[in-house]
């Protein structure tokens, strides 16, 4: 089971590959609003973390995921 | 934050698209002269962006059914299909569309949207899960929402991807419907079908198939791509709609494996909105006739789009798939494709335009749809168009190439 850490750096570490200083995004920055990630960037960051992490993520939960803290607990839930 | 804060970001949208020269609610067209000719601001259009892949439109056939039905029945139903809105006719339309398609039984809709939205609403309910390809229509993804059931996507087209999420599931595929298109209506790329039977089959999941756009279109029999590929006693459920291929308006829900009938009393998008009225049930049920009869119009619609795929493959154009009645040209940006649609439209030729977030992937399209009706002139126009339009194109790659130099 990974760690909420682990899953912390790894959406970082994702993010950094969409938008410019991407690893340095805060665990309480807004995916969309502070970030500026389209919806369609948020689908394709939770099949990324589903590859990594061997899981399924289910997209009706996306509208309680704000932050990548809140990101990272409910991957974390998942593993 | 106001709730009158969505009116100002749409306006802000709105106005994005105007900088592009884009209409944000679509073209107007002012004419239709016949399935394949319109007038759009004041010029003659061939129209190659209307999915009207048979040409069905006009048939005199098609067009008396629904003059005389009018005219002994009315202009519409005023009611839902429960109360007073089913007719002998579509009665009829179902029994005749269950035996077209080798059915157990059908259930017809006001429109293809709201038979997904319904159906898969109603065949999945919180504690079910419903596994979808990210590229699905949005009334599938709507469907799903309604339904409270957990939803997964997978990448689209993959049936490895959708291995690896059955897998996760175990035991819960007993619950599961996938859902798939056949032909995808923005890039004209045609699922895998009998992978992903072969698939869900494996792991025990339910399978509904969207076929919007190949019903009419492919099979020998027009039933479509489940009928080309020898699969269709493998699928759970298909919906369909009567906007393309039969030229009216409609959608419906079929299956060969399972009596749908009950389904009638819970789908609440078929109980509580007024049912098609005569003259489009009058229609359609002619151009369901015809379909099964003419396989000549199949015939002329393939090589119409074979040659328009060939032609703008050599003209250098990224297309989104292999030859098929929808043909997607990729372009490199919104402005570019709002630019290239505009030209287009100049030189007499209508597409649809696609800008993000409409499309796949936030692609920039330029839709081009296939009709039988389509005559080998047209077909020649609507090349011609296109030799424009990359001919500008590569001027101006030629132009940005020298200025990097």
């Amino acid at each position: 089971m990974a760690t909420y850490e682990d899953c912390v750096t790894e959406i970082q570490k994702l993010l950094s590959e969409k938008v410019a200083q991407g690893e340095q995004v805060g665990e309480d920055v807004d995916l969309i609003e502070e970030v500026g990630l389209a919806s369609l960037d948020v689908m394709e960051l939770i099949e990324q973390l589903e590859d990594v992490f061997d899981i399924s993520f289910p997209i009706n939960e996306l509208g309680d995921v704000r932050t990548i803290g809140d990101l990272a607990r409910r991957v974390q839930q998942l593993t | 934050m106001s709730l009158l804060d969505k009116l100002e970001a749409a306006r802000s949208f709105q106005d994005q698209l105007g900088e592009l020269g884009v209409n944000a609610i679509g073209a107007t067209i002012d004419v239709v002269g016949s399935a394949t000719e319109g007038r759009i601001d004041g010029r003659r259009v061939v129209l190659a962006g209307t999915n009207n892949y048979l040409g069905l439109t006009f048939d005199p056939a098609c067009v008396e059914a629904a003059v005389q039905a009018t005219q002994n029945h009315g202009t519409g139903t005023t009611g839902s299909r429960l109360a007073n809105g089913t007719y002998s006719s579509h009665a009829a339309l179902e029994r005749e569309l269950a035996e077209f398609l080798g059915a157990r039984s059908t259930i017809v809709f006001t429109t293809g949207y709201v038979a997904n939205v319904g159906t898969i609403s109603t065949l999945a309910g919180p504690g079910d899960v419903i596994v979808l390809d990210a590229d699905s229509h949005a009334s599938i993804y709507e469907g799903a929402k309604l339904s409270g059931a957990e939803i997964y996507r997978f990448r689209h087209n993959d049936p490895a991807d959708l291995e690896k999420r059955l897998k996760r599931l175990g035991d819960r595929c007993a619950r599961t419907l996938v859902i798939v298109e056949s032909l995808y209506s923005m890039l004209g790329d045609i699922a895998p079908l009998k992978e992903f039977c072969e698939v869900k089959d494996r792991y025990g999941a339910h399978l509904l198939l969207d076929d919007a756009h190949s019903f009419g279109v492919m099979g020998r029999n027009g039933r479509g791509l489940a009928e080309e590929l020898g699969v269709e006693d493998q699928i759970d459920f298909v919906t369909g709609t009567f906007s393309k291929s039969l030229g009216s308006v409609g959608g419906w829900f079929a299956s060969r494996k399972h009596d749908i009938g009950p389904l009638r009393s819970q789908i609440r998008a078929y109980m509580f909105t007024a049912s098609s009225t005569p003259s489009v049930i009058a229609s359609t049920r002619t151009a369901l006739q015809l379909v099964s009869k003419r396989c000549d119009l199949r015939v002329r619609l393939w090589r119409n789009s074979a040659r328009v795929h060939s032609a703008l493959k050599s003209l250098g154009f990224n297309l989104g798939a292999d030859a098929s009645p929808v043909i997607a040209s990729i372009m490199d940006s919104p402005e570019q494709a709002a630019a290239a649609w505009q030209m287009l439209l100049d030189a007499g030729v209508y597409v649809n335009l696609v800008v993000p977030p409409g499309a796949p992937k936030n692609l920039s399209l330029l839709r081009c749809s296939l009709s039988a009706a389509h005559t080998p002139e047209q077909i020649d126009h609507i090349i011609d168009a296109y030799a424009l339009v990359a001919e500008r194109l590569m001027g101006e790659r030629r132009a940005a190439v020298a200025g990097a130099v």
